[in-house]
């Protein structure tokens, strides 16, 4: 690839959100400025952002990478991702709204009126956020890799120079409209190449599918274990995950909630077609990169390897473009999310607090990035899923929908969580991919019921523990809001009585 | 009638999404009025549940597909195989009409609710 294709896409995107974050810090000076103008965000917008949020390295480059490798295996991959969603909307997204939390350590101390539980609760966010980054800083090093051939770690430190910037700069006031940019970007980046490169080869003749369903690499087929388990970490991990949430907030209310995850299920199903694609195509054409080992690069390599000359560079640039866009949108909303908490528990809440906490939450990722190495992106988020689920997930859903869940509990549900499928993840890490048991390698199977049980076990036991607001806060999470006037001629009538 | 909050329309309109739970707080800390709380809060689950297990029967039901019929990897429409058009397609339309299903009917719920408030 041609490097400063590379070059300039990367520099293209880092302009264009720096310049749409000073535009919208521009026009909100204050954060109360910035609530107000959060709820007039129109659902369409508000749901491409929390698209644009969304669609990681892992779903951008890793997807596709994973098809290449394990074929309909991986194709549980996005499916997975996007009925995350689904599960997202029929436990949490109305009810979270209510609450009025704007983090999940908000939330959790809320409902349980416990200090302790709070500060649990930020720890896991925290190492959640610190763990989902890293990967997205391996995607940056690759992508910079092949389409300049600069080293790896230039790539992870300018993205998170860029995000320290914008953040730091412009806090949480105008990444609404960089993150809603920002979904777009990422599905032509995807689309245009993918029906280039499918218009083109169907001039050329289109060759038979037929070894499309033999792996390249020749790895086995993944068990129905596996498969089970990596089900139950993607539609149990989306609901906790830090940066989702915020997102939440930028709703008016529970009903435009639920209307707005709607809105971002379409968004991810017509995405996912490409990856999918892109990894369809790799199998066909470019199989031998499954076996040098650089599967991610595939959807950054596949326009030049297809097309060639001018048109495969500029489409080559899209992607890369695209790329970054992916690894700075999800870099950002983890940073200012995991900033928002570390500020207010340890730093006091000030506007320095932020800016030292925004640093903090994309510096100590960055230094993981370097120590560890590069596995399938896809694979490696889907751990932190994992993560998710077995200790954000079983918090969340029982104090929805639980009266009986007390502090106690959640503390005792959280660290068993954390520490058996922490305990797992690290443990087959260190035994290497080849050699670590399906169960240690995929623990979501296991760890989700054993963390949701102890949770229930221990709330159980401690019942005098459940806080009196309770009742009150259950009818808070559950109750609609009263419509506003523009809604229902009823309200209307009321008003003027 | 009951009682009337006069503002000015302005702050109304500021207020209205931050304070929607105020002015009904009286009707629902009352026993009755938990009692209707309590049971909005079980349809909703039901609903939830009903439609989450609805998605993962579907899902289920093609694992049972791939397991009883082997020769699906081989079916082909327009060259490309059948479970990946499966898998990589023709899932999303049914997230896409559970999240459908599940919002007009919690919607609908919530509306019950009201109305059985409002006309006491």
């Amino acid at each position: 690839m041609n490097p400063a294709v590379g070059l300039a896409a990367f520099l293209g995107v880092a302009l264009a959100t720096a310049a749409i974050g000073f535009y919208g810090l521009r026009i909100s000076r204050t954060t109360g400025d910035f609530y107000v103008a959060s709820r007039t965000v129109r659902p369409w917008w508000n749901a491409s952002a929390i698209g644009g949020e969304y669609l990681s390295a892992a779903s951008f480059l890793g997807v596709a990478g994973l098809i290449l490798l394990t074929g309909t295996d991986a194709l549980w991959f996005p499916v997975g991702y996007t009925a995350g969603y689904l599960m997202l909307l029929l436990f949490v997204a109305a009810p979270l709204r209510r609450s009025g939390a704007y983090t999940i350590p908000d939330f959790t101390e809320a409902r349980l009126q416990s200090k302790a539980v709070r500060r649990v609760t930020s720890l896991v966010v925290v190492a959640v956020g610190w763990l989902y980054i890293v990967p997205q800083l391996h995607g940056a090093g690759l992508t910079i890799r092949i389409s300049t051939g600069l080293p790896s770690w230039v790539g992870s430190i300018a993205v998170i120079v860029v995000v320290c910037l914008t953040v730091v700069a412009g806090g949480m006031r105008s990444i609404t409209f960089v993150q809603a940019f920002q979904y777009w970007l990422k599905l032509t980046a995807l689309a245009v190449p993918v029906v280039f490169l499918l218009m083109h080869q169907a001039d050329a003749g289109m060759p038979a599918l037929a070894d499309a369903s033999s792996n390249p690499t020749g790895l086995p087929a993944a068990g129905l274990y596996q498969t089970v388990s990596l089900l139950v970490a993607l539609l149990f991990g989306t609901l906790g995950l830090p940066h989702v949430l915020v997102r939440f907030y930028t709703n008016p209310d529970g009903q435009s909630a639920r209307r707005t995850t709607l809105i971002v299920l379409g968004l991810l199903s017509v995405f996912y077609l490409f990856p999918t694609a892109s990894g369809l195509l790799g199998r066909v054409f470019a199989p031998e990169l499954a076996r040098n080992g650089q599967p991610d690069a595939l959807v950054l390599l596949l326009p030049g390897k297809l097309l060639g000359g001018v048109p495969g560079d500029l489409l080559s640039a899209l992607v890369v473009a695209g790329a970054f866009a992916a690894f700075l949108s999800t870099t950002s909303g983890l940073v200012v999310s995991l900033a928002g908490v570390i500020s207010q528990d340890l730093l006091g809440g000030s506007v320095r607090g932020f800016r030292v906490a925004a640093l903090l939450a994309a510096v100590v990722p960055l230094s993981f990035s370097f120590t560890t190495d590069s596995t399938a992106l896809a694979g490696s988020v889907g751990l932190v899923f994992a993560f998710t689920a077995s200790t954000i997930c079983p918090v969340l859903l029982l104090g929805i929908w639980w009266r009986g869940l007390s502090d106690t509990g959640a503390i005792a549900g959280m660290l068993t969580g954390a520490v058996l499928c922490g305990g797992a993840l690290v443990a087959s890490t260190f035994m290497g991919s080849s050699v670590a048991p399906g169960w240690l390698a995929q623990p979501a199977a296991w760890t989700v019921p054993a963390a949701f049980g102890v949770m229930i076990l221990v709330s159980r036991a401690t019942k005098h523990r459940i806080p009196g607001t309770v009742t009150r806060l259950m009818t808070r999470l559950h109750v609609p809001e009263r419509p506003l006037a523009s809604e229902r001629p009823l309200a209307t009538k009321r008003q003027l009585r | 009638m009951t009682r009337v909050r006069v503002t000015a329309p302005q702050s109304a309109a500021r207020l209205a999404p931050t304070r929607p739970y105020h002015s009904r707080e009286a009707a629902e800390d009352s026993d009755v009025g938990q009692v209707f709380v309590r049971s909005l809060i079980r349809s909703q689950l039901r609903l939830a549940v009903v439609v989450a297990s609805g998605f993962l029967l579907v899902l289920a039901a093609y694992g049972l597909m791939v397991a009883l019929v082997p020769d699906l990897a081989q079916m082909r429409i327009l060259g490309i195989p059948v479970n990946w058009i499966i898998l990589g397609v023709a899932l999303y339309p049914v997230i896409g009409l559970s999240a459908w299903l599940y919002n007009r009917s919690a919607a609908r719920n919530e509306a019950r609710y009201r109305d059985l408030v409002e006309e006491k």
